[in-house]
């Protein structure tokens, strides 16, 4: 609460926000949801807790989404549903992993995050593949595939004042979008999520307050999947020395490490996702779409003249952040990370073997964690953005 | 490594909100209005009695007004039964101080020998008191002296020594305590020059006693 004694003089209170969502300290025992995310039997959800410094799985499921789509305005802000989570989700805190088409995250330069938050729009945002195609509403939301409704860069008196650098993982509001960045292993340059100052202000109010669990984090989807690398074995046996490859339905990304922090993020260029690698073996080699997960598992037919063509791109761009990784970092990758695969990892493995003389590992998604009894996943690899999202919000040190 | 190098939140802790069904942010001021309720409820009941004794400082000073008169006469009523009773006491000291000296007297002339003649008794009148002393408004109502003594003077004729000295034996009876004391002077006796019808030879005598002392005490 803040009361302006004069023109100059604010003094303000804080008062404690109390429960076990408030403050920076480590959680042992938190919910990651993936909103408004391609899965179609609703947002993906686990539950997290930490005991004797080993991450437990308590629950994982999929959870009804929150009625009502992500605003894509001010105006929309009045439609503010509250959501509830079923009682085996209800730890005390939330870390929600969003899907927007206006969010942005990126790597960038001090300038590139101070112009960003000069013009209130996203400019670290990657620009999408050429070949996508206008995304269909999912969950209330526009497909990530469908080109970002950029808002017009406000050019007011304000917008051309320079902003203040945000302080490392403090979020600040610039220009209408709220921004937060934290610093790679290489100077000057940081990561950087932003959202949309309402859709931040309609997400921290959606679960309700005095019922657990509140929100304690609020990150873009991408974000959390960089992060749901974290307690997977090989990458702690690495030494936090890794490259890693991840898949989605719609796009490719490839994430570096370098003694744990983060030292690369981009996404594959002119490569779309797990989606369209499926249309791909559908379209060339004719099957039905219920066939395409016995073609990319079983042996019987051959799916590589299908995924030669989308697989040699995504090889391509691995070697060239490989050759990054090695030249700018000194780390020298044998071994790549490829998660978020559901099917198909084998024909990506022969593939970087033969092309790139390169071992590709394919971990379980919840690798590293041990999962409860009578916790059953179906398709792992849905819940890699909410696992992320509990790994990152959780802030433990290993 | 350290998770939180990976958690870019973009929730502000301002906004996060508490899953406790107690909610500091809602108690805390509830119980400061509480507090302040609290109070504001004390403070009126405190200018309440304030107000109440107020008011009844008010009558009882209106009720001091009123009675002032009063009381002033009621205080002079006092200042007067005090003075009356100390004018009272004072009196009570004459009564304790009264000489009963007819009875003594009326035996005076049962012992008188025959020979003797009583021309003069008389008793010397007592230093005079001073009720009015300089610089007092009213008068004293009180003997001046707590003990008062006089003289009782006998002046007669006899034909000899003999019968005066039985008359003073016989004065020092009991009986004549209270008239004189053993304390005596004989003044004069002498030969009698006054002139006598018989021309018998007299002699005069004059007898001075001590009357035993008048004390004023209760």
């Amino acid at each position: 609460m803040k009361i302006q004694l004069t023109k100059d003089k604010t003094i303000e209170f804080n008062f404690p926000r109390g429960g076990g969502s408030g403050g920076s300290k480590a959680k042992s025992d938190l919910v990651g949801v993936e909103l408004f995310s391609d899965a179609p039997n609703g947002c993906p959800t686990v539950r997290l807790y930490r005991k004797k410094n080993t991450w437990h799985l308590g629950a994982a499921d999929y959870v009804n989404a929150p009625d009502g789509a992500l605003p894509e305005s001010w105006e929309d802000m009045r439609n503010q549903p509250t959501w509830e989570l079923p009682r085996h989700f209800q730890a005390p805190s939330a870390a929600i992993a969003v899907n927007s088409a206006a969010g942005s995250f990126g790597q960038a330069s001090s300038e590139a995050i101070l112009l960003e938050m000069m013009h209130g729009v996203a400019l670290v945002n990657e620009p999408e593949p050429a070949t996508a195609e206008p995304g269909k509403r999912r969950l209330g939301l526009k497909s990530s595939r469908a080109p970002a409704p950029a808002p017009k860069p406000v050019q007011t008196e304000a917008s051309t004042r320079k902003p203040e650098f945000p302080a490392e993982g403090v979020p600040t509001s610039e220009n209408g979008r709220r921004f937060v960045v934290r610093p790679f292993a290489e100077e000057d340059f940081h990561l950087c999520a932003s959202l949309p100052e309402f859709q931040s202000l309609w997400l921290g109010r959606l679960l309700p307050e005095g019922k657990r669990p509140t929100a304690s984090s609020i990150q873009v989807a991408e974000s959390a999947l960089m992060a749901s690398v974290l307690a997977q074995p090989s990458f702690l046996e690495s030494n936090g020395n890794m490259l890693v490859c991840f898949v989605r339905n719609e796009s490719v990304y490839f994430a570096g490490y370098k003694e744990g922090l983060p030292v690369l993020w981009r996404r594959c260029p002119n490569t779309r996702g797990y989606l369209a690698m499926r249309e791909a073996v559908i379209k060339t080699l004719g099957v039905e779409e219920e066939l395409v997960d016995s073609v990319l598992e079983d042996a019987l037919i051959d799916p590589r003249p299908a995924l030669e063509p989308f697989i040699h791109n995504v090889l391509e761009q691995l070697e060239l952040a490989r050759a990054y990784l090695s030249s700018k970092h000194q780390i020298n990758v044998d071994k790549i990370m490829l998660l978020g695969m559901p099917k198909g990892v084998e024909h990506w493995r022969h593939s970087a073997e033969e092309t790139l003389k390169l071992q590709i590992i394919a971990p379980a998604p919840f690798d590293g964690i041990q999962i409860d009894k009578g916790v059953n996943i179906t398709q792992p690899t849905d819940f890699l953005v909410a696992l992320g999202a509990a790994l990152a919000a959780s802030e433990v040190e290993s | 490594m350290k998770n939180a190098s990976f958690h870019l939140n973009l929730l502000k802790d301002t906004e996060k909100l508490s899953s406790s069904p107690v909610r500091l942010r809602v108690i805390l001021p509830t119980l400061a209005l509480l507090a302040c309720a609290g109070m504001a409820i004390w403070w009126g009941v405190i200018f309440t009695q304030l107000m109440l004794v107020k008011s009844q400082v008010q009558s009882i000073e209106d009720d001091i007004r009123a009675k002032s008169q009063s009381h002033t006469e009621v205080l002079a009523h006092q200042a007067e039964v005090r003075e009356k009773k100390l004018q009272v006491e004072q009196l009570d000291y004459y009564k304790a101080g009264i000489r009963k000296l007819g009875e003594p007297l009326a035996h005076f002339a049962e012992i008188m020998p025959l020979r003797v003649q009583i021309s003069n008794l008389s008793i010397e009148p007592p230093p005079p008191q001073i009720l009015q002393p300089a610089g007092a408004k009213v008068p004293l109502f009180g003997p001046t002296e707590n003990v008062e003594t006089q003289k009782l003077v006998l002046v007669g004729r006899t034909t000899k020594e003999t019968p005066v000295v039985a008359m003073m034996e016989s004065l020092e009876a009991p009986m004549f305590s209270d008239l004189v004391t053993k304390e005596k002077k004989i003044n004069s006796f002498k030969q009698d020059n006054a002139t006598t019808g018989n021309k018998a030879r007299l002699l005069s005598f004059e007898v001075e006693y001590t009357i035993p002392e008048r004390r004023f005490a209760k």
